[in-house]
């Protein structure tokens, strides 16, 4: 029996315009990934790495091909289906963190259930689940000035996962930490794998952080020029 | 519903943002609130106005002036007048009054006597009031006693049992009362001998004794009081104190035409007020837009639909016009009702009312106002390409 990839892209174009000058940094991209997978994406700067980040995220639309995941053809989407979407199947973890300053910990990793109409206890415990899986359980009402920057990962790894998605993207989720927190981070995230079973892309620059996934693609100019599997 | 309640678990998140920056949600907040206040004190100039020149006037009642005089200070009829009047067709009761005022002029504290003979008072006037404190049996015992309206009260500090002296008038108070007539509440009834007979010795001229200021004609029909104020006006025109008859909407109307301008002229603060409502929310929101980019393109990353964003934004502005419109209104309103503001020209008042659905239509429309300045960063804010928005910051 052949099983369908949970994330199936066939010609994928993204074309931007500057002016008058246009910009394609991906071009007729076919990929597919399975089910459980955690692939980093790697290339030079300007190679589509984000750029691709945000089409499986749903946050960028393709100018043209097809992108299916879980069987939902996500280039089809309007704005508000596509932000619907987003909320169940995504969990996106930025390399600044992108926190909310106003909100503590706890208030931001709750943020993305207020759209889900759970009671607020469930919603209490949900949270304090994601905290306690990213060991801050201590740190419920620290705003994110008060957290290092270690700690602000975790917590948008929390926000992350707490609408429990299938899907996790993760841009440079290392990139802004020492080694020491980027070395957490990637546990956190192999954990959130292998435990969890999510499937996660992350883009990186770092090959040590890169072979902590099971597949590295390597793009360039807006094609896959290298896979590497590790064993 | 599952959007109510949807907005209703995000109203904390949307007061979080107006925390972000205090001093500058304080000062919009503070704006709107200074804005509302003056709004719903025009609204309460207004409503006085129409108060005083449509609702309380009776259509049925005609005034009695001296021909070409428009002030109590000047208008001086023969008191005798009344029972040619009464025998005049159609006319139910005639009532001769006195009235002094310490000014002529449209002031805000000024003192009106009305002075009524006791079986007039007793049967025509009376039954029109409300005694709030002390007794009739005092007012008619005392040929110095004052009933006192509500408002004149309030303003002057004044208790059954206190004296008080204005145009020269030094009066007892006999009894507090209240009335649904604007012009009854801002005003002294007192026995009109005791009037006449004060005016004329605290006036240096050879006295004023037996003279009214005007009498109050009650028709039978309404639509006959043109005809009777004709009537009036033949009888008297070969005396040597002709009359002038207007129906009491128009006198009313005509003494309060300097009110109406006023008033007309604040209407365009009202106005003025709304849009500095509409300007300083409208301000508000899109700084906070301009600083929140990136947390609209999180929102979004997140899962909020665009109508979702767009009505987070919305609710900004609606929570900016409500809380600075709540105390704006709340506090013209105390004001209004602390100060008794009451108007008087030619010895006719204008109330400005502390009415709650007045001060609840300002606060409304503090609200409305405030989502309606936010609509277009609202729809700018939803409307944002992510991509984009975290390339901006």
């Amino acid at each position: 029996m052949k099983s369908e990839a949970f994330i199936e892209c066939r010609q994928l174009t993204r074309t931007y315009r500057r002016g008058d000058v246009e910009i394609t940094p991906l071009r007729d991209l076919d990929l597919s990934i399975d089910r459980g997978a955690f692939l980093a994406l790697m290339g030079p700067s300007g190679s589509g790495k984000t750029t691709l980040l945000n089409l499986l995220g749903g946050i960028d639309r393709p100018t043209s091909g097809s992108l299916h995941i879980d069987g939902e053809p996500v280039h089809a989407l309007n704005r508000s289906r596509l932000a619907a979407w987003r909320a169940r199947t995504i969990g996106y973890i930025f390399q600044l963190y992108n926190l909310v300053p106003v909100l503590t910990a706890y208030e931001n990793v709750e943020l993305p259930l207020l759209l889900h109409a759970l009671p607020r206890r469930e919603r209490h415990r949900r949270v304090a689940e994601a905290l306690e899986l990213v060991s801050l359980s201590d740190r419920h009402d620290h705003y994110p000035r008060q957290l290092s920057g270690g700690q602000e990962q975790r917590v948008a790894i929390a926000r992350a996962i707490v609408t429990e998605p299938p899907l996790l993207l993760a841009d440079e989720p290392t990139g802004d930490l020492d080694r020491a927190s980027a070395d957490g981070v990637m546990k956190l995230l192999a954990r959130l794998n292998t435990d969890h079973g999510k499937t996660i892309v992350m883009v990186t620059h770092d090959r040590q952080i890169a072979a902590r996934a099971g597949q590295t693609l390597m793009l360039e100019k807006g094609q896959f020029i290298e896979v590497e599997a590790v064993p | 519903m599952r959007s109510l309640r949807l907005f209703a678990r995000l109203v904390p998140f949307v007061l979080r943002q107006l925390t972000r920056r205090p001093m500058r949600s304080l000062l919009t907040g503070a704006g709107v609130a200074l804005a509302t206040l003056l709004f719903v004190a025009v609204r309460a100039i207004d409503a006085g106005v129409s108060n005083a020149t449509e609702a309380t006037a009776k259509d049925t009642r005609l005034i009695v002036y001296r021909a070409n005089r428009f002030c109590p200070f000047t208008s001086q009829l023969p008191q005798h007048y009344v029972d040619r009047m009464r025998r005049i067709d159609g006319v139910v009761s005639t009532i001769p009054i006195r009235i002094v005022v310490n000014s002529c002029r449209a002031s805000l504290d000024v003192v009106t006597f009305r002075g009524v003979p006791d079986a007039e008072f007793e049967r025509f006037v009376l039954p029109g009031l409300r005694l709030q404190s002390g007794s009739l049996d005092e007012w008619l015992r005392r040929s110095d006693a004052a009933m006192v309206g509500t408002a004149l009260a309030t303003r002057r500090d004044l208790r059954v049992g206190d004296r008080f002296n204005a145009a020269g008038v030094d009066a007892y108070v006999a009894g507090i009362i209240d009335s649904d007539e604007a012009q009854n509440r801002n005003v002294a009834f007192v026995h009109l001998s005791f009037l006449q007979e004060a005016t004329r010795v605290a006036s240096s001229d050879s006295g004023t004794g037996g003279f009214v200021t005007q009498f109050t004609v009650t028709v039978r029909d309404p639509e006959a009081l043109t005809r009777v104020a004709e009537a009036i006006d033949a009888e008297f025109a070969r005396d040597p104190a002709p009359t002038s008859t207007r129906a009491e909407k128009a006198f009313v109307a005509r003494a309060a035409a300097d009110i109406v301008e006023v008033s007309r002229f604040a209407q365009w603060f009202g106005i003025g007020a709304l849009f500095a409502v509409f300007a300083l929310v409208a301000n508000a929101i899109a700084l906070g837009m301009h600083d929140r980019v990136r947390d609209i393109a999180i929102l979004q990353t997140l899962g909020f639909q665009p109508r979702v964003v767009t009505g987070l934004v919305i609710m900004e502005g609606v929570l900016l016009g409500v809380t600075g419109g709540a105390i704006g209104a709340l506090g013209a309103w105390a004001v209004l009702r602390a100060f008794q503001f009451n108007l008087t020209t030619e010895g006719v008042g204008v109330e400005f009312p502390a009415s709650l659905s007045v001060a609840l239509f300002g606060w409304c429309i503090a609200a409305a106002i405030g989502g309606c300045a936010s609509l277009l960063p609202a729809i700018r804010a939803g409307q944002r390409e992510i991509v984009s928005s975290f390339r901006a910051v």
